[in-house]
């Protein structure tokens, strides 16, 4: 009942196309995050879903239901507002139960699910008080409980963790995460904020400039990205992405990459890969996936020209700006003085196919 | 919000009644005012909305030219009331403005005459009734009843909170940071606001001008109590028209309402960003 | 030469007179033109209300002294009943106006609240009637009642016999009359000020109420109009006092009349001003209006700080 499905969903504000043909399928109960960069479309696509905003084409579907002309408030979602939107002219309670007074449910009920609500998160001292001016942290339980005590179906949630302290952000993560087991509901949950995906969400959808780049698991989306997009787009920093062309070596096939002077040759499962490549490829690697490299391998031969230490990591930022590359290790490893010679795990390098940017699989 | 066809069908209906509405007098008015005198008394069936033998006569006849159609004559023109207005409004409005935008400026930046938002408040609270015998006796005492610029200054007066409280709330948002760069330089207080400050604010201030303007032309008790023959102004003029007159003479008053009431209404919808800020003394904001 | 501790303020603090020195002169005209039109007023009318004097009698304003008759006017007006009606015609007149402006003025800011086409348009022709002289809205109204006037006309499309109602020499339609016209000329000004209340109103509670299921009327009741609270008795504070003053509009329409039928107070006022002369009865009026409505001012001012 509560499965989503988006049928070549498009909208178009004008002139200007916002989603470009989207389709997706989430599970009843399943928590998706729509990860992607300001403007890529993910809270336009939650609007649709809402019933916000009506799609220029396509459908949407609850489980089997076609959900065109349900409006808004029929529609059974929860909905988080990026900046809350609480009612600051009420109190805490009427804020609580607005969605059960509006609806007409009997006076007991209200109170009882009012009260088992705040006594969940944490308000109930706080019920009587006006709205007005508390802190962040309560409001964004608040928005959350006055969606959550209507039990609604499916939860969106519009990038609720932006306006919160770090230190609670965390805290909050694993709360709403909770929160989501114990309902059961299916949250769409909309960020900009890669871990906040990576750790709550069971999939992920990547987005960027309306359309989706990718969906899968966390790990999925990590380990096998789909196109050069959601390679550099997923890590911190992103992976490593350098243009090069297929050369066969005395090691068997190999990818030139010219400025950089080194041709590494590929792993097996790479090099059948590499196969249904119609030209250049692009060749990347993950930071963390790097090491130093015995003296007879081939490898990067670059000077170091920034450290960043970041507490347990360091990043190393390798060579020219032109032509970067960057490696994660952890920060008690020793690294050696002047040039580092590093090269990836084989196993982890992953192509691109340089004109489409989209990721060559291994069959 | 998405809204649904019945409610925007609702809203061109509703909206189009308001317009008409709205229109509808304005509309006779300028009918009227250029219709020959043959048309003014049409009732019934011959009340015709566009004139059938529209004509200038109307306006002729205010001028001085005497209509073949009317035995009367006006025993003077509507020039001098023209002036009068002109000249009364424009000169009450500088001096609200100057004495307004000087203390406003004062209180917004050194809180001084803190007195003044309130007692001008209480100015626009009393009915103008209520003071004008002893206006009218100061006037006579100070010759200047009967005088375009005895009623410039009481308008001036008048008119003064809304210059007041609209200037202190333009001075109020305007950022000080320029102000003091140019104190920092080393200028005088004074020199900063004559050559800093007002030029920046050249758009409220004309805004509020043209609002302050609007309202002392639109007045018609204090002139009614203020003049008597030489300077009256239009509005006053305009109702003198027919009790001097025999019969109505509704093609020449009406010509006379539009030639009074048309420049306010364009000067409002110029400035029509800033009414509600004038219209509330501040309190709220377009 | 040591710089000491003091010697940074000594700039600042001559900055801050200066600062005092400029203001005070700034602020010096407009406090000199109110205490011309506050205080001087305010004493001659209390010196000639303790007197019987008219400008009639022959004696010069300052020799008023000669008419003494202590509070009389005071006590005569308690008694005069033209006065009284006159008041409660203008509150009766208030009474009705006021709150139909602002019903109408809130539909039509409702409607105003999103985009369409022709909204700017629409939006300058609405508030016109407002920014009209209002003699001349007097005037405009005064013909268009006329018995062979457009209302009648427009009257007789809907009845099919022509109507020919004589509104201005009718006790009970004149006092209509004029109540429609100040009804046209002011709901504009409340359309405004109600519309920019309304397009205050965070549009995201708005949408977050109706996803919890409230109706359209639902979130006007519970969100827009307590979120305009403050607004909406700006608006009608402003308009009950303005519409307490009503003259120019109403004196040109009818003059008062049909004999005192559309009376005001501020018609009144004026009528035995200019026609009686007994100026020292008027003054008496006068101030005791100023007094009634200064203490209510203050009271509202009070009321309104809680």
């Amino acid at each position: 009942m509560s499965a989503i499905t988006l049928q070549h969903l498009v909208k178009r504000f004008g002139a200007f196309t916002a989603l470009k043909s989207m389709d997706l399928a989430i599970a009843d109960g399943e928590f998706i995050a729509l990860l992607g960069p300001s403007g890529c479309g993910k809270s336009t696509t939650m609007n649709i879903i809402a019933g916000m905003e009506t799609p220029s084409e396509g459908r949407i579907l609850f489980g089997e239901r076609d959900m065109a002309g349900v409006p808004m408030g029929r529609r059974g979602v929860g909905f988080v507002f990026q900046n809350y939107a609480i009612f600051t002219h009420m109190s805490v309670r009427r804020n609580l139960d607005y969605g059960l007074r509006m609806t007409g449910r009997p006076a007991k009920e209200i109170a009882r699910r009012t009260s088992a609500m705040a006594e969940l998160l944490g308000l109930t001292d706080l019920l009587d008080r006006p709205a007005q001016g508390l802190s962040v942290n309560i409001l964004q339980r608040l928005a959350i409980g006055r969606s959550a005590v209507m039990e609604p179906a499916i939860f969106l949630l519009d990038e609720p963790l932006s306006n919160v302290d770090a230190a609670f952000r965390a805290v909050m993560r694993t709360e709403l995460k909770s929160l989501q087991r114990q309902f059961k509901q299916t949250m769409v949950y909309v960020t900009h904020d890669q871990l906040e995906a990576m750790t709550m969400a069971d999939r992920i959808a990547v987005m960027d400039h309306g359309v989706l780049q990718q969906v899968g698991t966390p790990l999925e989306v990590y380990n096998t990205p789909a196109n050069t997009f959601v390679a550099r787009f997923i890590g911190s920093p992103g992976m490593n992405l350098f243009t090069g062309t297929l050369t066969t070596t005395s090691a068997g096939l190999a990818v030139d990459l010219g400025p950089l002077g080194i041709s590494p040759p590929l792993a097996l499962a790479q090099a059948a890969a590499a196969q249904q490549a119609k030209g250049a490829v692009i060749y990347g690697f993950r930071p963390e996936e790097v090491g130093l490299a015995p003296p007879s391998e081939p490898a990067f031969d670059l000077p170091l020209s920034l450290t960043e230490r970041i507490g347990a990591r360091t990043i190393l930022h390798l060579g020219t700006p032109q032509a970067e590359v960057r490696a994660v290790f952890q920060s008690g490893t020793a690294i050696p003085e002047g040039l580092l010679r590093l090269a990836p795990a084989p196993a982890a390098v992953r192509l691109f196919d340089a004109g489409t940017g989209t990721a060559l699989l291994v069959a | 919000m998405t809204r649904s066809v019945a409610f925007e069908a609702f809203r061109y209906v509703a909206i189009l009644i308001a317009l008409a509405v709205t229109l509808i007098p304005i509309l006779w008015m300028a009918s009227m005012a250029f219709k020959p005198v043959a048309e003014w008394q049409a009732t019934g069936a011959n009340l015709t909305w566009i004139p059938n033998d529209p004509t200038l006569d109307n306006f002729r006849f205010l001028f001085g030219e005497s209509n073949s159609n009317l035995i009367v004559a006006l025993d003077r023109t509507a020039g001098k009331p023209i002036l009068s207005s002109l000249l009364s409004a424009t000169f009450g409005t500088i001096l609200a403005m100057t004495a307004g935008t000087a203390a406003a400026y004062g209180l917004s930046r050194f809180g001084s005459g803190a007195n003044l938002p309130l007692a001008l408040i209480q100015l626009r609270l009393f009915p103008p009734m209520a003071v004008m015998i002893p206006v009218m006796m100061m006037w006579a005492f100070l010759g200047l009843m009967d005088t375009w610029w005895g009623l410039a200054l009481v308008y001036g007066i008048v008119t003064l909170p809304f210059a007041f409280w609209l200037m202190k709330t333009f001075f109020d948002e305007m950022p000080k940071e320029i102000e003091e760069a140019a104190l920092v330089e080393g200028c005088s207080r004074w020199r900063v606001f004559i050559r800093v400050t007002l030029p920046m604010m050249a758009a409220p201030l004309a805004a509020a001008s043209l609002f302050v303007f609007i309202l002392n032309w639109s007045d018609y008790l204090i002139a009614l109590l203020l003049t008597t023959r030489n300077w009256v102004t239009i509005p006053v003029y305009m109702a003198s028209l027919s009790s001097s007159m025999t019969g109505q003479l509704y093609g020449a008053k009406a010509a006379l309402g539009l030639i009074a009431a048309v420049p306010p209404v364009i000067l409002g919808i110029v400035i029509q960003k800033h009414l509600v800020r004038g219209l509330t003394f501040g309190a709220l904001k377009q | 030469m040591t710089l000491t501790d003091t010697q940074p303020l000594i700039p600042i603090k001559r900055a801050k007179d200066e600062g005092a020195r400029l203001g005070f002169r700034l602020t010096l005209p407009a406090q000199l033109l109110v205490l011309f039109i506050a205080v001087f007023p305010l004493l001659m009318q209390l010196y000639i209300s303790l007197t019987d004097w008219s400008p009639l009698s022959g004696a010069s304003w300052p020799q008023a002294w000669q008419f003494w008759n202590s509070f009389a006017n005071y006590s005569e007006m308690i008694a005069d009943k033209r006065l009284w009606s006159a008041l409660g015609r203008t509150l009766f007149i208030i009474a009705i106006c006021v709150p139909i402006e602002f019903l109408l003025g809130l539909g039509l800011a409702t409607l105003f609240v999103d985009d369409f086409p022709g909204k700017r348009v629409a939006y300058s022709i609405l508030i016109a009637p407002m920014m009209v002289v209002p003699a001349v809205a007097g005037y405009m109204f005064f013909m268009l009642f006329q018995s062979g006037g457009p209302v009648n006309d427009i009257l007789s499309w809907f009845t099919l016999d022509p109507v020919a109602i004589a509104w201005l020499s009718d006790r009970h339609l004149a006092l209509v009359a004029v109540m429609v016209t100040d009804i046209w000329q002011w709901t504009p000004l409340m359309f405004l000020i109600l519309l920019a209340g309304l397009v205050g109103v965070p549009a995201d509670q708005l949408k977050a109420a109706a996803l919890l299921g409230a109706s359209p009327w639902q979130r006007f009741r519970t969100i827009v109009i307590p979120r305009m609270k403050t607004i909406i008795i700006i608006a009608l504070a402003i308009r009950v006092i303005e519409c307490f003053k009503i003259f120019d509009t109403l004196f040109i329409m009818t003059g008062g009349g049909p004999g005192v039928a559309t009376e005001t107070i501020s018609v009144y006022i004026y009528k035995v001003t200019t026609n009686d002369l007994i100026w020292g009865y008027v003054a008496a009026i006068a101030l005791a209006i100023l007094i009634v409505l200064s203490i209510g001012a203050v009271w509202a001012m009070k009321r309104l700080a809680r």
